[in-house]
């Protein structure tokens, strides 16, 4: 029987896919279905949540600017 | 430059020393910040087998280093003030304003000719802007490199900033502070700030004043201001030290330069050597100091008359010296070191010159001529990058002091480099240049002469043997002239302190590439050793062909999701190791070997990651040298990497990080990093500045940093960048390496072979509790290393893991690799060991045997 | 000109070393349909003469016949002498540069600096319709509550007078909009002008003398009601006194001339480097006008940027306008008398894309306003002008951004049948709501959901 479901659709590169997929691990309360390397769909009320997490995350990667005041 | 001690040591070393061990336990590498504190090098551990009187000579000076860093920092708060108080009424304010807070300087007058003038000054925390294109560039820079710090030098503007060590410095080297005030007014495009020239003032008041000199072997307390030393000898502890039946304060003219002549100059050439030390009038004294007068004289051109100043001094007893230098510290009048060499009858003279054809560079006469500014030698640090030729300035250092040398490296290989390049450039005779290293424990036959020796032989007494202990009371009880450092970015204070109260020597200077540490103890060395006194430009060095040219790129390299999915849930340690492992970076190795190979190019392949170090060179057939190389094998790779064309790419763990002396290799390859080491990354790519080919038509050498996206090594790469993109070196970032799938013989081409090695990473690792701390320069002592260990330094192991050596210093913590790795590179030893032309079980490297007998024929033949 | 005029004639009137420009007008009044010239011929000598539509029309404005007043009816009241050229453009700049400022959200905390007059920036109607026209968006992460948007960036760009238009068009618009709803609900229209008579009567003010005063009066009730409008932005002047009187200023009295009123953001950029102690110049409306400004021409296209390897910038500038504009996408340091320092970082380029501002924008910005120093040394290298690694890296912040991108919507999955599913997927396709699929695991997204079920319906009744 075919379904339904609301939903977020993702689309993404396999790394960010990743990170998700390992936030999911945790409650298992994000992903609905795991589509491909590349997408997924997620719960719509997680979608917001779930851009901050991973923003944060994705800061571990990057240099935070030094204040230019750095006088040193 | 305000205070931002993390650790202070005023415990003394001796305390720190035992605590720090839990620290240097390799354990899981939970990176304990993303700031500095990793790369601290205050989680040195060395050994604390010395007598109690030390240690307290040792916390004293730590005391006083740190009192000297608090006292002197740049007085940013009080300066703040009194620029608002003084802005208040002129400041201006418009809808751009708020962008700038407070550093909106817009009603700062510009002067009417304000075009012709090359620098802004940001009136509160000194940071002075250089416009490059200035006409008056060139000689803005050169007062600037004088009395500020470089912040940034990319191409069109330059960033300086005055701090107080700067100024210190500038002093130390002769500039008033009239002259730097000046100076910067004639070159700045608006008013010198009030609140600057007043800092400048304060700042350099009490700095310089006064002189520590050894003359005829005595000390005098010297000083241009005779109020200045009737203030000291009224002090109670000053006074109580002075020489009593000397005269109180004796009066004589200030010395010059007049007469002496830095060996390997264009005025040297013409100058013989003979009437160096008749202090008398020679026509046309020193080029680099005639132009610097001119710059300065004609700045100030009042000046003139203060030519021959008189100096006043008194004497203090041999004893005294550290006393007074503290006490003058604690009041305020920093003391400064000069050694008026050319008055020192007590010791003895060294036969040492330059070679008659020896000419050294213009930059290394400029660094030159800050130490010798005066006709005295004055302690302090000069930086030059790597490749352009800190030796050389040591050793013309060396033939213009003319007395006892003593040099110090940061491992045995470097001692002989040192050696053979004293032998090189100066005409000193063999038998007087000796070698103190565990192997050798040579003495000069004459009554002075040169001792090359490592930073460890004089600071570790435990394993100290007999012969050790009779050298070290040789190098003790004896005055040297000249205290060369080597590579002093990388020595932990403590080692400097225990150096500098061990042996006594009249001068001192500091070389190094980076003077860069991720810890704050950067200040510490301006006390211990002196003012940075030179800071050469990497760019312009470039540009003038002194270092090669060279094009940095970072690649990056995503990972199979696997590998990602497994470093999401890794530990520290074990993230390390997947992106180092990172199959794409393994084919972006591979591509990128096989494309420089293929155009020339000798290639040296750097992993801080002993595992992925062995995983990668194996795989790919290349020699590599780490921690457990033997000596003789490491000398037979480093041969063959020179001379045999079928060797051609070299994987060097982080102990080739410096000194490591490669003029054949032309590119250089990242797959593993010290965290956010901005150090290691100067230093790195220092390997490759001294390209043999650097002046052939449109060379450039390569610099890939490999990093694996998405991971923290993305976020280390960037900060370890920082300091040479300041430099003007600039990045390219790599996402797709065009045709890397066409790569012959591609690694890890199929999902499957992805796995297998993501599996097999994994168990490798996963036992890879077993701990194997790489303790070791390149070349160096190896001591107290593991079971990976080659001969040599096991007693005294065991329990305490935490090895306290150089290497360690540039990041060898967390270092693990397992035991049955180390097959193939057993192979790969016996064959080294089973000596010239004899087959070793490695087909590989009969052919480097049969390779390298000829291609030492062919240089013989070349010769 | 009741009669042909021959070309002859008309030389008469020409010294020889005109006779370029003589040719040039001629060419530009024959391409506007002002006059026509016979053909050469050997028998009869060149000729010319209005057209037929112009010379009625011109005698019609010029007898003040018909219903038009073409040129406005100059005010017969005593004009107040401080109302003079200097003060109509100063009104006119700071009107203009409110809206400027408004749109890079940089409105003065407090009125100062900017002279008297309307502190905190444009009038509430001039800001609705900044916001309406989508040049600017309600943010809350920002200072004046609005944020700049792509189409707001490329408006910064432009010259002054596309700018003007650009604004007077969402005016129009806006205009026609709220008639067009008017009317949908049966209101009358009456008085609401219609974007035609609009438009004239920009075209009107065009024509109008500069500095001199206009009477209110002899407009039309429509045309009066524009007033209050043009007033805010900057294009008339009304004085407080006497509001018989309107003036026009720089920014009307140019609309239709191809020579720049104001220098547009990014030449004022080089005003500001050739005169730095003064920021009123920033904008260059004092000496700008139709004549370009005396000999420093080559001066004025300078650029003022210098964008280093290290992300540090440094732009040659004193006006806070430009300032304002660098400050959407750099981090700002120091600031000054005529130089600012400042820093692209991630951050600042990613508020910049958080905006819209394009990364293609801010490298064509950086381009544009490169400073001779740039380029000097680009053309001596036979290198690219900016850093490539700094226009590389500026693009991969802006990549960063677009790492995933979400919609929201309904997964179909569970088929019965391989049919069931490609016929499911085929329609939402057709219907335009399908978002992804994948034909191997029989799964699709779309965006709606009721057509579908409807469809399912019918289908699963159809069998």
């Amino acid at each position: 029987m075919v379904r339904a479901i609301r939903g977020v659709l993702i689309e993404c590169e396999p790394a960010i896919k990743s990170i998700i997929v390992h936030f999911d691990s945790v409650n298992n309360d994000i992903i609905i279905e795991d589509l491909d390397e590349t997408h997924l769909v997620v719960k719509e009320n997680m979608v917001h949540v779930l851009k901050q997490k991973l923003e944060e995350r994705l800061k571990e990667t990057y240099r935070p600017e030094e204040p230019l005041q750095d006088s040193e | 430059m305000p205070p931002k001690r993390k650790a202070a040591p005023a415990q003394g070393a001796a305390a720190k020393a035992g605590r720090t061990s839990a620290m240097s336990t390799p354990g899981p590498a939970t990176p304990r910040s993303l700031d500095g504190s990793i790369m601290s090098d205050a989680d040195e551990d060395f050994d604390e087998d010395v007598t109690e009187a030390q240690k307290e000579r040792e916390a004293l000076l730590g005391k006083e280093a740190d009192d000297f860093v608090n006292k002197f920092s740049f007085a940013g708060k009080g300066l703040r003030t009194q620029a608002d108080d003084m802005g208040q009424e002129l400041r201006r304010y418009d809808a751009a304003t708020p962008f700038f807070r407070k550093r909106d300087y817009s009603h700062l007058p510009l002067k009417a000719d304000h075009h012709n003038r090359p620098l802004w000054i940001d009136p509160e925390n000194g940071t002075i802007v250089l416009e490059r294109f200035s006409p008056l560039a060139e000689q803005a820079t050169d007062f600037l490199i004088t009395i500020a710090e470089p912040k940034s030098r990319p191409t069109f503007l330059h960033e300086y900033a005055l701090t107080t060590h700067s100024l210190y410095a500038a002093v130390s080297v002769g500039l008033r502070p009239k002259d730097i005030i000046n100076t910067l007014e004639r070159f700045l495009k608006t008013p010198l700030p009030a609140a600057v020239r007043k800092n400048i003032e304060d700042t350099t008041k009490s700095y310089g004043k006064v002189k520590l000199v050894l003359k005829n072997n005595k000390y005098f307390v010297e000083s241009v201001d005779a109020d200045m030393l009737q203030m000291l000898l009224k002090d109670p502890v000053i006074g109580a030290l002075r020489v009593h039946g000397s005269e109180q304060i004796t009066t004589s003219h200030a010395p010059t330069m007049v007469g002496l002549v830095i060996p390997g100059t264009q005025n040297a050439a013409g100058v013989h050597q003979a009437n160096l030390r008749q202090a008398e009038k020679m026509p046309g004294a020193n080029g680099v100091a005639a132009n610097e007068a001119d710059l300065f004289a004609a700045l100030n051109e009042e000046d003139d008359d203060d030519d021959k100043e008189a100096v006043h001094a008194f004497e203090i007893s041999d004893n005294s010296v550290e006393t007074v230098q503290k006490r003058c510290l604690d009041i305020g009048f920093p003391i400064l070191e000069e050694y008026d060499f050319r008055n020192d009858d007590v010791n003895p003279n060294l036969e040492i010159d330059l070679r008659p054809n020896t000419q050294i560079r213009p930059y290394q006469e400029k660094s030159l001529s800050k130490m010798f500014g005066n006709g005295r030698a004055k302690s302090g640090i000069i930086v030059l990058p790597c490749g352009a030729g800190k030796t050389l300035v040591g050793i013309t250092a060396a033939c213009t002091i003319k007395k006892g040398i003593i040099v110090l490296c940061t491992s045995s290989m470097s001692v002989v480099q040192w050696r053979q390049e004293f032998l090189k450039w100066s005409n000193i005779n063999p038998d007087d240049v000796a070698i103190f290293t565990a192997e050798s424990k040579q003495k000069f036959s004459g009554s002075t002469g040169i001792i090359v020796t490592t930073y460890s032989m004089v600071t570790n007494s435990r394993e100290r043997s007999h012969d050790s202990k009779k050298m070290m009371d040789f190098l003790r009880g004896r005055e040297w002239g000249l205290m060369l450092l080597d590579e002093v970015h990388v020595v932990p204070a403590e080692m400097f302190r225990r150096v500098i109260s061990s042996i006594k020597s009249h001068s001192k200077l500091g070389l190094t590439a980076t003077l860069l540490r991720e810890d704050d103890r950067i200040s510490h060395l301006n006390f211990l050793i002196g003012p940075k006194l030179y800071e050469a430009n990497w760019m312009e060095l470039s540009q003038q062909g002194h270092i090669a040219k060279v094009q940095c790129a970072e690649v990056w390299c995503p990972m199979p999701t696997e590998f990602y999915d497994e470093y999401l849930r890794a530990n520290a340690r074990m993230k390390r190791t997947l992106y180092a492992m990172n199959p794409r970076k393994f084919q972006a190795c591979q591509y990128l070997i096989n494309y420089h190979e293929s155009r020339g190019d000798k290639i040296i392949v750097f992993s801080d990651e002993l595992y992925s170090l062995k995983q990668y060179a194996l795989k790919l057939k290349k020699v590599f040298i780490y921690g457990g190389t033997s000596q003789a094998e490491r000398m037979q790779v480093l041969e063959n990497f020179q001379h045999n064309p079928d060797v051609n790419t070299l994987f060097l763990s982080k102990i080739g990080d410096t000194s490591l002396d490669l003029p054949e290799a032309t590119c250089l390859i990242q797959i593993s990093s010290h965290f956010g080491s901005r150090r290691q990354e100067a230093q790195r790519l220092g390997r490759i500045l001294r390209a043999k080919r650097r002046n052939d038509e449109g060379f450039n050498a390569f610099f890939y940093s490999l990093v694996s996206k998405d991971t923290q090594e993305m976020y280390y790469s960037s900060k370890r960048q920082a300091f040479l993109v300041d430099q003007g070196y600039a990045f390219k970032v790599i996402t797709q390496l065009a045709n890397i799938e066409k790569t012959p013989d591609l690694a890890f081409a199929t999902p499957q072979e992805c796995r297998e090695l993501l599996q097999r990473t994994l168990v490798d690792n996963e036992k890879g509790a077993e701990e194997d701390v790489e303790t070791d320069d390149l070349f160096g002592r190896t001591r107290r290393r593991g079971r990976a260990g080659g001969g040599g330094g096991r007693k005294g192991n065991g329990v305490r893991r935490t090895a306290g050596t150089l290497g360690e210093l540039s990041g060898g913590q967390d270092m693990a690799y397992i035991e049955q790795n180390k097959a193939a590179n057993r192979g790969l030893r016996k064959g080294g060991k089973a000596g010239a032309g004899a087959g070793g079980q490695s087909g590989f490297f009969k052919k480097i045997q049969r390779e390298k007998d000829k291609s030492k024929q062919a240089a013989r033949a070349g010769q | 000109m009741p009669a042909p005029l021959r070309l002859s004639e008309l030389d008469v009137w020409v010294r020889a070393e005109g006779k370029m420009q003589r040719d040039r007008a001629l060419s530009i009044l024959r391409s506007l349909h002002i006059i026509q010239i016979t053909p050469p011929g050997k028998d009869k000598p060149q000729e010319m003469q209005l057209t037929t539509n112009f010379k009625n029309s011109l005698r019609l404005a010029l007898e003040g016949g018909g219903k038009h007043s073409s040129f406005g009816v100059p005010s017969t009241l005593p004009v107040d002498a401080r109302i003079d050229i200097a003060h109509l453009d100063g009104y006119a700049r700071k009107k203009w540069e409110d809206i400027l400022h408004y749109v890079v959200n940089s409105v003065p905390v407090h009125g100062e600096g900017l002279g008297g007059g309307s502190a905190g920036g444009p009038k509430t109607s001039v800001k609705d319709l900044l916001l309406a026209g989508r040049l600017v968006e309600r943010r809350h992460d920002t200072r004046g509550g609005v944020g700049i948007t792509q189409a707001g960036f490329t408006f910064l760009l432009q010259e002054a007078n596309a700018q003007v238009w650009t604004l007077l068009l969402l005016w129009l618009e806006a205009a026609d909009h709220s008639k067009t709803a008017e009317q949908a609900k049966g209101f009358s229209t009456e008085h609401k002008p219609d974007s035609i008579d609009m438009l004239s009567f920009l075209f009107m003010l065009a024509s109008l003398e500069l500095g001199r005063a206009y009477d209110t009066d002899a407009l039309t009730e429509t045309r009066r009601n524009m007033l209050p409008a043009l007033v805010d932005f900057g294009l008339i002047y009304i004085p407080r006194e006497d509001t018989r009187q309107y003036f026009p200023t720089r920014l009307a009295t140019t609309l239709t001339s191809s020579a720049s009123a104001l220098r547009s953001v990014s030449s004022g950029f080089a005003a500001a480097t050739t005169n730095t102690s003064n920021d009123a110049a920033s904008l260059g409306l004092s000496s700008a006008a139709a004549d370009p400004p005396p000999n420093n021409a080559p001066t004025t296209n300078k650029g003022s940027i210098i964008i280093e390897t290290n992300y540090r910038l440094y732009a040659y500038t004193a006006s806070p306008l430009q300032i304002a504009v660098l400050a959407l996408f750099t981090q700002l340091n120091m600031r000054f008398a005529g130089m600012v320092t400042g820093r692209l970082t991630r951050d600042s380029i990613r508020r910049a894309i958080g905006f819209g501002i394009t990364a293609d924008q801010i490298i064509a910005y950086l381009a544009g306003h490169a400073h001779e120093q740039m380029v000097r040394a680009a053309a001596a290298t036979g290198r690219p002008v900016l850093p490539p690694t700094v226009v590389d890296q500026i693009r991969l912040w802006q990549l960063e951004n677009e790492r995933m991108r979400t919609a929201a919507g309904f997964l179909f999955k569970d088929f019965d049948t391989p049919d069931e599913y490609a016929a499911l997927s085929g329609y939402a396709d057709e219907i335009g709501v399908l978002v992804w699929r994948n034909d191997r695991k029989k799964v699709f997204f779309a965006s709606k959901f009721e057509q579908l079920r409807d469809y399912l319906k019918s289908r699963k009744k159809a069998e």
